[in-house]
């Protein structure tokens, strides 16, 4: 019953979907503001009706009725109620339905919040985000539908892939689809900004915060990933360079590059099209991505769905949109008036505009190692893999390039400054970086990229410290604050610069954690009986049993190991679990995590009266959690700024 | 925007585009094989039957088909009937002739589901250590392998042939070389 309830829902949404898209433009058309707003109150219908939908799904879950085929699926009896809640999406159909439903607030929200302020964009911006969601319906009623019925229902489900049973995997997708979706209204601003012709700053600044909610939506996204992948997968590391991550990747960078060069334009007016261009870029990236993983067009883990019918209608979807947004960027690109020149290379736009150019060619970097094995086999029948040797040298100089960069931008001023002022203002982050290199030379880092990173660490901490501490001089000696509240007063007072500053340390730890987790992983792989020890690092590891374990819809081959360390002794038991309705057995790595390392035990095969054990010491891999954990943080104190930071230069 | 931007932009938009509508239609699961085009590791293995070895070795004239299996595959099972049509298609010629690799396997399993599913009648190698799979290269089951009279391997399918495997992929090459 629900899920006839659900499916006529997304029926309604879809018609409500186009009318979404045609009230608006003939209310343009014929000057008549009542067909906008039926145009309106379509948005919110449709958030109404797909949230039904939604819930109509994920009531069908939690009553066990297989004999909805999606469900039958996607479940089993005992599954967990938490994994059988989330389940819906779990696997292709339920995760477009998923999009469909985040994309359909967005623009409810949307259209509520910028009806009065934005009236000439708004319907614009409703027909196009209707086209992209009518698009997206289509897709789950005609081609995917989690809908469709089963008959006669089988008694059990196939139960949730092992893999996903995992909280990681429960979070991974919404966050993800919620940042490639909240792109899209950015991107109908800036498409309505050129329809209308009023492509000054305004669809910037009426974005900010959809932008900023949407890149740490996606930062959150793509680390839940690879927090699940170091977790669930059992081969000791978080990021394999896939074509699918990489897809979550690319839109990453370039939104990256976006948050920059806005605020280029805001202060000094300039790079308009480039901005329109990359906001563009940034969600055609992300349907992109949707591509990559719905069609299965790249071999890849996360191509479950390999369809070509599906990937035939995605791509004549993307083909309109693309070729209509870039097109439209191209016809209308010469009616952008620049006023403003970059006057000095020495200026803080000229450090955005080579970030943005940093960006976008690390963005290019990983769409050619994406689609260089698909062109190649398209094109000759060979078969190629890029893999990360390729990623690493080419994306790790640019990444550290970006570093540097990063200490350069908060002390340089706008529009132009004197050589010596500036070499002033970097001489003492400058020597904090020549110490930061004695001291990683000190503690035997000898890798170059290891040097670097840690020289541009010290560089980057000390000069956005300073600028800090600046004006945290400069306000307790105007204001006469009390030392203790000051720092907090001055991040309220400008949450935006200082947000920033969070996000941008968030990155060094991240840094450290990459160099320490990529450069210093120790791995042994062991045979070893009950009784065996072996030295790991600081580590003793004793193997002292091997025994059976169950849940409700799993068994499981556990060992145990003694492992005596600095703070003393501690039990580890990986698994070798076996879910009952899935013939392929997953491991469950034992992970003892230190602010100095992981200790990372895999469990293997059973060789004769021996197991085959694999473990892994990888240096600074929480740096990484905590790192995303302040970018996040960052993120929240910069959307806490509302929009009245525009001030003139004078 | 100057017009080369324009048109360079246009065009890296309508490049990636083509390549997704040419990418759809290839098989991105098909792998081929390094071994392709060289000389097969000749084998002389016991029976499944424990009726004397089962050789493998280049006979002019005689073009071998040599299939991997076990009584642990489930596509084995779908792939079966094929393969016992196949059989009994080519008893009577003189060009053809197929082997049959039992790996990882136990010889009761082997034989289970040779009597449940049906014997084709060629002989089988039991391979309980995966020594010939591993010189064959073999990653998953059921894996095929076509072997010219010279002993080099023409052609290799992972996963099940299907019907009209032979008449499609095999009989070109052996008619394309006259005993």
């Amino acid at each position: 019953m629900w899920i006839e309830i659900a499916h006529f829902a997304t029926i309604a949404a879809l018609l409500v979907a186009l009318t979404q898209i045609a009230a608006p433009l003939v209310g343009i058309t014929l000057g008549r503001p009542v067909w906008i707003r039926v145009g309106r109150q379509a948005a919110f219908t449709s958030a109404a009706l797909l949230t039904l939908a939604c819930a109509g799904l994920i009531l069908s879950f939690l009553k066990h009725d297989f004999s909805v085929a999606y469900v039958a699926d996607h479940a089993s009896l005992d599954l967990p109620i938490f994994y059988l809640a989330t389940a819906m999406w779990g696997g292709h159909e339920g995760s477009l339905l998923l999009w469909a439903w985040f994309l359909s607030l967005f623009i409810a929200f949307a259209a509520w919040r910028h009806w009065r302020t934005h009236p000439l964009s708004i319907p614009y911006v409703l027909a196009i985000l209707g086209t992209v969601l009518a698009g997206f319906l289509l897709l789950v009623i005609f081609l995917s539908s989690p809908f469709e019925r089963m008959l006669p229902p089988p008694p059990d489900g196939r139960d949730l892939n092992p893999l996903l049973q995992d909280p990681g995997m429960v979070f991974h997708p919404p966050f993800l689809y919620m940042g490639y979706v909240g792109f899209g209204i950015p991107y109908a601003f800036a498409m309505a900004a050129l329809l209308t012709g009023r492509v000054e700053e305004e669809w910037i600044l009426a974005t900010r915060r959809w932008t900023l909610f949407s890149w740490a939506m996606l930062t959150t996204g793509i680390v839940f990933g690879a927090y699940w992948a170091y977790y669930e997968l059992g081969w000791g590391g978080y990021w394999a360079w896939d074509p699918v991550e990489n897809a979550s990747f690319m839109p990453w960078l370039t939104a990256t590059a976006f948050l920059h060069s806005v605020m280029v334009q805001e202060r000094r007016q300039l790079f308009k099209t480039w901005n329109l261009f990359l906001i563009t870029t940034t969600f055609a990236l992300s349907l992109l991505g949707t591509f990559l993983v719905r069609s299965g067009v790249l071999s890849s883990v996360h191509a479950f769905a390999n369809d070509p019918g599906r990937g035939v209608y995605i791509l004549v979807f993307m083909a309109v949109l693309l070729l209509f947004s870039f097109g439209l960027l191209v016809a209308k690109a010469d009616s952008l008036k620049v006023e403003a020149r970059l006057e000095s290379p020495l200026s803080r736009e000229s450090a955005f505009l080579f970030n943005n150019l940093f960006l976008l060619v690390a963005t290019a970097t990983v769409l050619l190692g994406t689609l260089y094995p698909l062109a190649i086999e398209t094109l000759t029948e060979a078969k190629v893999s890029v893999g990360s040797p390729y990623y690493n040298k080419v994306f790790i100089p640019i990444m550290l390039g970006l570093l540097l960069l990063m200490g350069v931008g908060p002390v340089i001023p706008w529009r132009r400054v004197d050589r010596t002022r500036l070499l002033r203002a970097l001489l003492v982050p400058t020597l904090a970086g020549i110490g930061a290199t004695a001291l990683a030379l000190g503690m035997g880092i000898a890798h170059p990229y290891g040097v670097a990173t840690a020289a541009l660490i010290g560089f980057v901490a000390v000069s956005h410290g300073r600028d800090f501490i600046a004006a945290l001089r400069a306000r307790t000696g105007r204001s006469g604050d009390s030392i203790l509240l000051a720092p907090f007063r001055l991040i309220g007072r400008n949450k935006r610069r200082y947000g920033g500053f969070v996000v941008h340390v968030g990155i060094l730890v991240m840094a450290a954690g990459f160099i320490g987790s990529g450069l210093f992983q120790e791995e042994q792989d062991l045979l070893m009986k009950v009784g065996d020890s072996t030295t790991l690092g600081r580590w003793r590891l004793t193997f002292t049993g091997i025994g059976q374990v169950s849940r409700h819809n799993w068994d499981a081959v556990e060992a145990s190991f003694v492992v005596e360390g600095p703070g003393g002794q501690l039990l580890l038991k990986p698994q070798k679990r076996q879910y009952h309705r899935n013939d392929m057995p997953t491991t469950e790595a034992a992970i003892h995590s230190t602010w100095r390392e992981d200790l990372y035990i895999v469990l293997g095969d059973r060789v004769d009266d021996r197991w085959a054990i694999r473990c892994y010491r990888n240096p600074l891999i929480v740096w990484i959690w905590w790192g995303a954990g302040l970018m996040a943080l960052g993120v929240v104190v910069s959307l806490g700024q509302g929009r009245g930071l525009k001030r003139r230069d004078s | 925007m100057k017009s080369t931007w324009k048109i360079a932009l246009l065009a890296t938009v309508m490049g990636i585009l083509t390549l997704f509508y040419l990418g759809l239609g290839v098989d991105t699961r098909y792998i081929p094989s390094p071994l392709l085009d060289k000389p097969a590791f000749p084998f002389s293995a016991e029976g499944l039957d424990g009726k004397g070895p089962v050789v493998l070795e280049a006979k002019p004239g005689k073009w071998v088909l040599v299939n991997f299996w076990g009584s642990w595959c489930v596509s084995c099972v779908a792939e079966h009937p094929y393969l016992m049509e196949l059989a009994r298609k080519t008893r009577d010629r003189s060009d053809f002739a197929m082997i049959g690799v039992d790996f990882r396997d136990t010889r009761e399993g082997g034989l289970r589901f040779l009597s449940r599913h049906g014997d084709p009648g060629y002989r089988h190698a039991f391979d309980p250590e995966q020594r010939i799979a591993i010189d064959w290269g073999v990653y998953g089951a059921p894996e095929s392998f076509l072997v010219d009279p010279q002993g080099t391997i023409r052609l290799k399918r992972a996963g099940p042939l299907y019907p009209g495997w032979f008449e499609q992929e095999a009989m070109p090459l052996i008619q394309g070389m006259p005993p």
